[in-house]
């Protein structure tokens, strides 16, 4: 009897009912978009911020200051500090792993160059490698420095051994370097004594363009440091910075230290590396990490409140169509009770079949929206969003609440008055 | 008589109008805001990046060490930011330590980064140290420190995480005298815009042919990459929301006529014309239109200022996001969506018989 009631009502005016159903999809739609591209949102720009370069340095604990101006050291040769190639791995064993986009291990040495001392370094240019448990990983250079422009080729270092029998002396110059001297990919140049083919131009903007970039075990074999390296970049992504960020470990409760090393604060990250390379320092590169987190918080505040905004208003949409349907039906409730209905029927009757047309009106809206931020993400980013998989259920809990909402406070008031009232058809 | 019609019409219906215009309202709050941000997010997400420094960079070509200090002029004409450094090594106890000449006052907004515990600029007869110099020689605040037998006091301690941690920094005069040098900067940082960061680069190029004058890539990049995709993921989602929320009103609209057709029986059946009952909805319509989008933008306007002042409290003094030209858009998209809902719906009343409709079928 209850069901047919229901089903009846529905049956008798699909138009309406129609209408009803698709303004709280309509609105859903705009809560669900909103929301698939708000939560995703800050993820994706961390991503395209990692194109600034690396946010952490890695150095050896150092016994002396290094004096250096552009790359070039003016303090003469003694023990040198170093992190151990062997060792570098360990950065991406850390517990934020999955954060670290990219690593760059690196030794530094100059040699004389047209009649100047230039700045060489050897590194990682894009490393494959297994981490701790099996999977491909890898790192260099190009892991970290999205936004580099090569002119000429990349040299390839997939492996220690790939490429290095048949073009060990490989350079890429960088662009200023290349100006200064007239170098083009193809060219020859002796380095260390030794013939180096330029691969490929590096234009950066940067400190990189006055640097020659080799490989790094032909590096150590040249300075004969086998094994060693001088610095290590590191590419993360990293919440922003708050509050709670800036305070000091050491002064941390058990329990706030726990939120700290398991939040990816830029200092809980460089904190996690010292802790595998002990014998290193890390650091934020505040240029870059500060900012990073300041365009990042902005976003994502920006976004947030806009989600905020679109949700009270999807919220009030709903809610104002399901109150002018209940106010529409006035007549029915009194004739309902006319006949004998009593309130608690009444009422249980409409918020079912208010319910039906939220839960109806909420899964193709968060359809409809789900499919509207993969396009947003699409058309903007190149990639699909990754929204949650509990959005949908969530979102359309949410718009069977708005309905109920919506309705229950016209309908207490229909209910309350006497039938023969608003039958008569006044107030 | 027939303002009396449409003014009745709105008296006796209130609850029903009432909730018609907040539907309404509601989405000429939402449209309002939307634009409102997005018209100056790009201006606003701008100012975010100038956090990162220069994104020009003047250093020397060639065999030269060194690039003149007119370029700092040529730049700031340009209407970039622009600070010369100077670096050298000096002795500090006995041991060699680069030494750094900053311009403070101009390089203020390109040393934003810095983390300083102390003062962020010193003075003649003052220094900063980087953090490991400090660390290496046991220096505090307010110490003294001898570089190349010059006497200084510590300002500050700064940490950058970048090379300045390894630096004494002195004001650029000194250091330019403890180099020997004259006139001259080991390299020029520029904070162009980013809109105009080609035109300034190329204008600084041909008028310092000895220098090289470079872009920074990453930077660059960066802020025009996160600029361009957060300005088109705004415009996309500000796009799909007014097109749902104009449908939305629309389907409103129609509905505010087609629960009336008992009304429009008895109109026609009392002789009134067609056009007239059309005229009369369309009245009633636009009024709700015009009421509704009024009280929608100032509630947008407000949405935008909190949003405005919420996420970019700094830039308060340049009106906080508040955008009073889409009042005309927001207004006109309005009223169209809701004359067009009435018009499309009232093709029924040419199609009512009042007699079929008023036996109640």
């Amino acid at each position: 009897m209850f069901l047919r009631f229901v089903s009846q009502s529905i049956r008798r005016s699909p138009r309406r009912k129609a209408m009803t159903v698709a303004a709280v999809a309509m609105g859903t739609a705009v809560a669900t978009a909103m929301l698939g591209v708000m939560l995703d949102i800050g993820d994706r720009v961390n991503r395209e911020l990692r194109s600034l370069g690396a946010n952490l340095m890695v150095t050896p604990k150092a016994r002396s200051l290094p004096v250096e101006i552009g790359g070039i050291s003016y303090r003469p040769v003694s023990v040198q500090d170093y992190i151990p190639e062997d060792q570098v791995q360990k950065i991406k064993s850390t517990f934020w792993q999955l954060n670290i986009t990219g690593f760059s291990p690196s030794i530094s040495a100059s040699a004389p160059l047209d009649g100047r001392n230039v700045p060489v370094e050897g590194v990682w240019f894009r490393r494959r490698f297994r981490g701790a448990d099996g999977a491909p990983l890898e790192a260099g250079l190009r892991t970290v420095n999205g936004a580099w422009k090569v002119d000429g080729r990349w040299i390839d270092d997939r492996d220690r051994s790939a490429g290095l029998r048949e073009a060990p002396f490989e350079a890429m110059l960088g662009g200023a370097v290349a100006r200064r001297i007239g170098a083009k990919p193809g060219d020859t140049l002796q380095l260390f004594g030794q013939p180096f083919t330029v691969a490929g131009i590096v234009s950066t903007g940067g400190e990189e363009e006055d640097r020659i970039f080799v490989r790094l075990e032909v590096l150590q074999r040249l300075v004969n440091r086998p094994g060693q390296v001088d610095a290590v970049q590191v590419g993360a992504l990293t919440k922003p910075e708050d509050e709670f960020a800036r305070k000091d470990p050491a002064k941390m409760t058990p329990k706030e230290y726990d939120r700290w090393y398991c939040t990816p604060y830029i200092s809980s990250i460089a904190h996690q590396i010292e802790e595998v390379l002990p014998m290193a320092v890390a650091k934020p590169i505040w240029r870059v990490a500060d900012n990073e987190g300041k365009v990042l918080g902005k976003i994502r505040g920006l976004m947030l409140l806009i989600t905020l905004a679109a949700l009270a208003s999807a919220g009030l949409t709903v809610w104002s169509v399901m109150a002018t349907t209940v106010l529409e039906r006035r007549a029915e409730i009194a004739i309902m009770q006319a006949t004998g209905a009593a309130n608690g029927l009444v009422a249980a009757l409409f918020s079912t079949e208010v319910a039906l047309e939220g839960a109806a009106g909420g899964l193709i809206g968060s359809w409809v929206g789900l499919l509207m931020a993969e396009w947003v993400g699409r058309a903007v980013f190149q990639t699909s969003l990754e929204t949650p998989a509990m959005l949908g259920p969530v979102v359309v809990g949410a718009a069977v609440l708005a309905s109920i909402a919506g309705a229950a406070q016209p309908l207490r008031r229909a209910l309350m008055l006497e039938p023969a009232v608003t039958l008569r058809g006044g107030e | 008589m027939f303002w009396t019609f449409v003014l009745r019409a709105v008296q006796f219906r209130k609850r029903r109008l009432a909730l018609a215009f907040a539907a309404l309202a509601v989405a000429a709050t939402l449209a309002t805001a939307l634009f409102s941000v997005y018209s100056d997010i790009e201006r606003k997400m701008r100012v975010q990046f100038r956090g990162f420094g220069a994104n020009i960079v003047i250093a020397p070509a060639g065999g030269a060490q060194t690039v003149p200090l007119a370029a700092v002029a040529l730049a700031e004409q340009q209407g970039a930011v622009a600070a010369p450094f100077i670096y050298t090594v000096g002795r500090v106890e006995g041991e060699p330590v680069v030494v750094a000449g900053v311009d403070f006052r101009r390089a203020g907004p390109l040393t934003n980064y810095w983390r300083v515990d102390g003062a962020r600029a010193a003075a003649t007869g003052e220094c900063l140290v980087g953090s490991n110099v400090a660390a290496h020689f046991r220096l505090k605040l307010a110490h003294s420190l001898e570089v190349e037998g010059a006497p200084c006091v510590i300002r500050g301690i700064v940490s950058s995480g970048g090379a300045e941690d390894a630096q004494v920094i002195l004001p650029f005069d000194i250091a330019a005298k403890l180099a020997g040098l004259q006139g001259v900067a080991s390299l020029v940082q520029v904070r162009a815009d980013g809109e105009r960061l080609a035109s300034v680069q190329a204008a600084l190029a041909s008028q310092l042919p000895g220098a090289d004058v470079r872009l920074l890539h990453a930077v660059a990049e960066t802020e025009a990459n996160v600029v361009l995709k957060i300005r088109s993921t705004l415009f996309l989602l500000t796009a799909l929301i007014l097109a749902i929320t104009t449908l939305c009103v629309s389907t409103n609209f129609s509905a505010l006529v087609l629960e009336r057709s008992q009304e429009i029986g008895i109109l026609k059946a009392i002789g009134a014309a067609e056009k007239k009952i059309a005229a009369l909805f369309l009245s009633e319509s636009l009024i709700l239109g015009v009421a509704s989008s009024v009280a929608g933008y100032g509630a947008g306007l407000l949405v935008a200022w909190w949003i405005g002042r919420q996420i970019f409290p700094e830039s308060a003094a340049a009106g906080v996001g508040v955008n009073y030209g889409v009042f005309l858009p927001v207004t006109g998209v309005t009223l169209a969506m809701a004359a067009a809902a009435t018009l499309a719906a009232a093709a029924r009343i040419w199609r009512i018989r009042p007699a079929v409709i008023l036996r109640g079928e």
